[in-house]
């Protein structure tokens, strides 16, 4: 509790890091907006089951798009909470146009805006005919990519056309070892060859990894990325993201490719809920505890309280009728 | 001696009538020779009697063959007839020359006095050699191959005037004969009624077997009392009503179709014996009640008489009839009025959806870019380039505003179907229905209205109109699959039609299975027309259950209830204190009814608020978020100030505290300086 890094930050900085005080307005105002409920049963288990579900990451459920973007944790529960409640669609196989995901996504988000997908789904189809058909697993990962690092990605674009353009932006970056070095190596603007060249891409997404202070991927990831290929599109690049498995874990919010429709805890309870009708076949099982279902992002990111929390499919509470 | 060619020939059993050596008398010939018999004879004091067609055609005998020379006259072509004294006496005033073979007229001389003349079945092709016979009452031509009628007007007195079965084409040169009686022109050519006016004593008109298209310029015959005008071509009948003493027409086998072509004959009051069979107006279903309520004069139709019982039964008919003409034309006008309304409702959409697809382009363009495409509206020639696309707006309003002077909505009670047209006709919800006329509504169509202000009556729909089991959706701007979320708060729906016409939804792969899903308890049973399968709803199920589950169990309470509201509070409170109470253990009971309550409620949540609601709602919000960020802020400054004293304190307080154990040993070193100055204290104290 009382480690020397975390002492090391002034108070504003510790709580904007973590973002407490964001959830502390947002308990605040949940409160004052339902005060007449709530009072019913009491502030304090109020605030439990708003912390509760925070950790859970169902707090973002049906809740408007400006509070599910204001936190990385907001984003990942909620790429989450999509990958859980429509993995059967992709599931069955089923193709869908991006307005369609987009509707999706408005089930769940009810002002979610359309930018967004459209961006996500320009991940996915290269920037080309954008009504084409896109299976669940791309679109959730370009769209993982796009919702969770927005900001990261807007500054990438504008670095990768001021690249195509010739213009290099580390002549104005603050200097540092490396881009001191690299001052010298101007590389013309080969806008004859397709894309920018892959190092110094890197170079100046580096830079912005160091600048800002929201989310970016790791930028060791980010190295891997573009250490394969020698040029590359921006495109290209945020497909490659996309795809790259690393990122992925490192976000933690969806499960491997290939897990991606797995999930056993959640098909028993779809095949509960399939079930014909008739009470005698009331299912009491608990779910098997071995739930494949990946842990919740790194605790390190988290609260601590959300270590000490059972994942919820292995309470008591699989049945439906709880909660 | 009669020449060879004048003989006729024998072979015609009752009717032959020969010159010369041959006699040929009538069946029931007596032995005594010499004996004729006119058919004629006997009507012939009261003339003018009935004289029907059928008595003309049949030809009488006479026998008068015996005293008539027919001599060669000077002139080649043409014979001359002589009979002798005694037959002159004897028959003075008629003469027979049926079946003579006779191809001219003879010259008949010295029988001025003659009046009754008889050429039938004669091969005469001109009227002749008769005009001296100026007595001439009764006149036979028929059956000969006369072309045109001529050679009659010196016969001044003439009554009965038979042409039939000849080749006259046209009727002419009648105008001396003004006191015809009879005039017989069947069979002929005719294809005009024409140069009659002046017959005023003429009683009978045979125009029978003619070539008539139309019937007309019949004024002036003041006593035609029958009138033949069968098997002709007629298809009009005009001026019958003109004829005040017609009392009989015969109009069967021609072309009359409708009753409109011989109105005139309801306008005639003498009329009382009619034909029309052969007719294709015959044939028609109104036929015989049209023409007895048209004609209530008439006596006869066809032949046969009517009966009270058939003229009443026409007048009930009749009345029917008009009544439904009525009925259909008000239809048709409605319907017409309903058309255009439905136009114009539709104009007015679509210009709607024109100005909000701009202003949304507008909106995600940036006012940098620069590609924006010239706007071209057809429906109010309107071209506007990015700069004037702030009077194109003002310009399509206006054009709305134009529109909704006529009619913009339409609403439309069919039995029991209620159609809406435009979201004006959304405010007719409010009407008083009667309660009968609702409860009869099963079908609600909506066209050209928001889907948005559609979910905004539907609470009122749900009550006026409780049996309302099938909707429909056409052009309603259904976009999202949301929007079906509002759906659930009706009563029942069986059937759901959604047009694939101006609802984008219809385009996605899921949209169904949501519907099933998200519209589970109504069990619907037809959606689009095709019926809804169990396995439709299993993979409902299978597609959106985890959304179900998501939605209702992993919710905080407090969020279940906010969004649910006042009606799920009580289930939901249930819910929490059998949680409280049993938290592990699970009762059999309670599992049934949950699971019962659980069925609805675990996609209540899924709601779908209007966008504008939402944006409204949000609004209030920030009012709130930004008491709670002050508020917050505060507390945050407090718990920083306390915590920054609270290190501060941390930091200090070992210092702090040398110096207090400090501070008290030198205060004690000296023990009775010590005691004094804490009696002193006690003692300060008081």
């Amino acid at each position: 509790m009382l480690s020397p890094e975390r002492l090391a930050l002034p108070d504003y900085e510790y709580l904007a890091q973590r973002h407490v005080l964001t959830y502390m307005e947002d308990a605040v105002c949940q409160l004052l907006e339902n005060k007449e409920d709530i009072s019913q049963y009491g502030i304090a288990r109020f605030f439990t089951e708003y912390f509760n579900s925070v950790c859970q990451g169902t707090h973002i459920l049906f809740r408007e798009f400006s509070f599910i973007q204001a936190t990385p944790h907001n984003r990942a529960s909620f790429l989450r909470a999509f990958w859980r409640c429509f993995r059967t669609v992709g599931k069955n196989g089923d193709l869908l146009t991006m307005k369609e995901y987009h509707c999706l996504l408005q089930l769940l988000c009810p002002d979610f805006p359309l930018e967004l997908t459209q961006k996500a789904a320009r991940i996915v189809l290269m920037d080309d005919a954008m009504d084409c058909l896109m299976s669940f697993s791309d679109f959730l990962f370009a769209f993982q990519i796009q919702f969770y690092y927005s900001e990261f990605l807007d500054s990438v674009a504008a670095i990768y056309q001021d690249l195509l353009s010739g213009k290099n932006p580390n002549t104005v970056i603050v200097p540092t070892s490396s881009s001191g070095q690299h001052r010298q190596r101007q590389v013309l603007g080969e806008a004859s060859m397709e894309g920018v060249e892959a190092s110094l891409f890197y170079q100046c997404l580096e830079n912005l990894c160091d600048r800002h202070k929201y989310s970016c991927p790791p930028p060791a990831l980010v190295k891997e990325v573009l250490s394969n290929v020698q040029r590359l599109t921006f495109y290209g690049f945020l497909v490659a993201l996309s795809k790259h498995h690393g990122i992925n874990q490192a976000l933690g919010a969806l499960p491997d490719k290939g897990d991606l429709m797995h999930g056993p805890s959640l098909d028993e309870e779809l095949e509960r809920l399939l079930v014909p009708r008739s009470p005698g076949l009331i299912q009491l099982g608990h779910a098997s505890p071995e739930a494949s279902w990946p842990a919740f992002p790194d605790p390190s990111r988290l609260a601590p309280l959300e270590a000490l929390h059972h994942i919820p499919e292995n309470d008591g509470s699989t049945e439906e009728t709880d909660d | 001696m009669i020449p060879g060619k004048y003989r006729s020939v024998s072979g015609r059993a009752t009717n032959n009538v020969n010159c010369g050596l041959h006699l040929v008398i009538q069946t029931s010939s007596l032995p005594e020779k010499n004996k004729v018999e006119f058919k004629l004879n006997k009507d012939t004091p009261s003339f003018p009697g009935r004289l029907l067609q059928h008595d003309l055609e049949r030809n009488y005998s006479s026998r008068q063959g015996d005293h008539i020379n027919l001599v060669s006259s000077s002139m080649p072509s043409f014979p001359i007839l002589q009979r002798s004294s005694e037959e002159k006496i004897l028959y003075s005033d008629r003469l027979t020359l049926e079946r003579q073979k006779l191809t001219v007229c003879p010259i008949i001389d010295g029988e001025e006095h003659l009046r009754l003349l008889n050429f039938q079945h004669n091969f005469i092709t001109r009227i002749q050699n008769i005009s001296n016979l100026q007595r001439l009452i009764f006149l036979d031509l028929y059956d000969n191959q006369i072309e045109e009628i001529s050679g009659l007007s010196t016969l001044r007195s003439l009554r009965v005037l038979l042409l039939g079965k000849n080749r006259i084409k046209k009727i002419s040169n009648l105008e001396n004969l003004k006191s015809l009686d009879v005039l017989d022109l069947h069979g002929n050519q005719i294809t005009k009624i024409e140069n009659v006016n002046h017959l005023c004593d003429l009683r009978v008109l045979n125009l029978a077997r003619n070539l008539l298209s139309h019937v007309d310029n019949l004024n002036g015959l003041d006593s035609l009392t029958e009138l033949n005008l069968r098997h002709n071509q007629i298809t009009f009948v005009r001026d019958v009503d003109n004829l005040p003493c017609l009392q009989r027409l015969f109009l069967s086998f021609n072309n009359i179709s409708s009753f409109d072509n011989v109105s005139c004959l309801a306008d005639s009051t003498s009329l009382s014996d009619i034909t029309f069979d052969g007719n294709p107006i015959a044939q028609e279903s109104w036929y015989k009640h049209t023409i007895l309520q048209n004609m209530m004069q008439l006596r006869q139709l066809d032949m046969k008489r009517i009966t009270e019982e058939e003229r009443r039964m026409a007048s009930i008919l009749a009345k029917k009839e008009e009544e439904k003409k009525r009925e259909n034309q008000k239809q048709s006008l409605l319907k017409e009025k309903k058309r255009l309304t439905i136009n114009n409702v539709a104009r007015k959409w679509d210009l709607q959806q024109r100005v909000a697809n701009i202003v949304t382009a507008q909106d995600r363009k940036d006012s940098d870019s620069p590609s924006q495409d010239p706007c071209q509206i057809d429906g109010s020639h309107i071209s506007a380039s990015p700069e004037e696309t702030g009077s194109l707006d003002s310009g399509l309003t206006s054009a709305l505003q134009g529109l909704s002077v006529i009619d913009s909505h339409l609403v439309e009670l069919d039995g029991d179907t209620l159609s809406l047209y435009g979201s004006g006709a959304l405010e007719s919800l409010d009407r008083n229905w009667s309660a009968q006329t609702a409860g009869m509504v099963t079908t609600v169509s909506f066209t050209f209205i928001e889907f948005d202000e559609i979910v905004q009556v539907l609470p009122k729909l749900k009550i006026k109109f409780p049996n309302s089991l099938h909707l429909k959706f056409r052009e309603t701007n259904l976009v999202m699959l949301q929007q079906f979320n509002a759906l659930a708060q009706l009563r029942r729906i069986d059937q759901l039609t959604i047009d694939p016409q101006g609802n984008p939804v219809v385009n996605f792969t899921l949209w169904k299975y949501y519907v099933l899903f998200r519209l589970s308890h109504f069990s619907m049973q037809k959606i689009n027309g095709t019926e809804v399968t169990q396995n439709d709803m299993i993979m409902a199920e299978r597609l959106f259950g985890i959304l179900a589950h998501v939605a209702s169990s992993e919710l905080p309470q407090y969020r279940l209830i906010s969004i649910l509201g006042d009606a799920r509070k009580k289930q939901f409170r249930y819910l929490l204190e059998t949680k409280g109470k049993k938290p592990g253990i699970v009762n059999e009971e309670n599992n049934d009814s949950k699971r019962l309550i659980g069925e609805n409620t675990n996609r209540a949540t899924l709601n779908y608020t209007t966008r504008d609601f939402y944006n409204e709602r949000l609004e209030e919000i920030k009012e709130k978020k930004k008491f709670c960020k002050m508020y917050i802020e505060d507390l945050v400054k407090e718990a920083t100030e306390i915590n920054m004293k609270n290190e501060a304190l941390q930091k200090l307080w070992p210092q702090m505290f040398i110096e207090l154990v400090r501070d008290a040993v030198i205060e004690i070193r000296n023990k009775n300086s010590y005691m004094k100055l804490c009696l002193q204290q006690i003692t300060d104290q008081k």
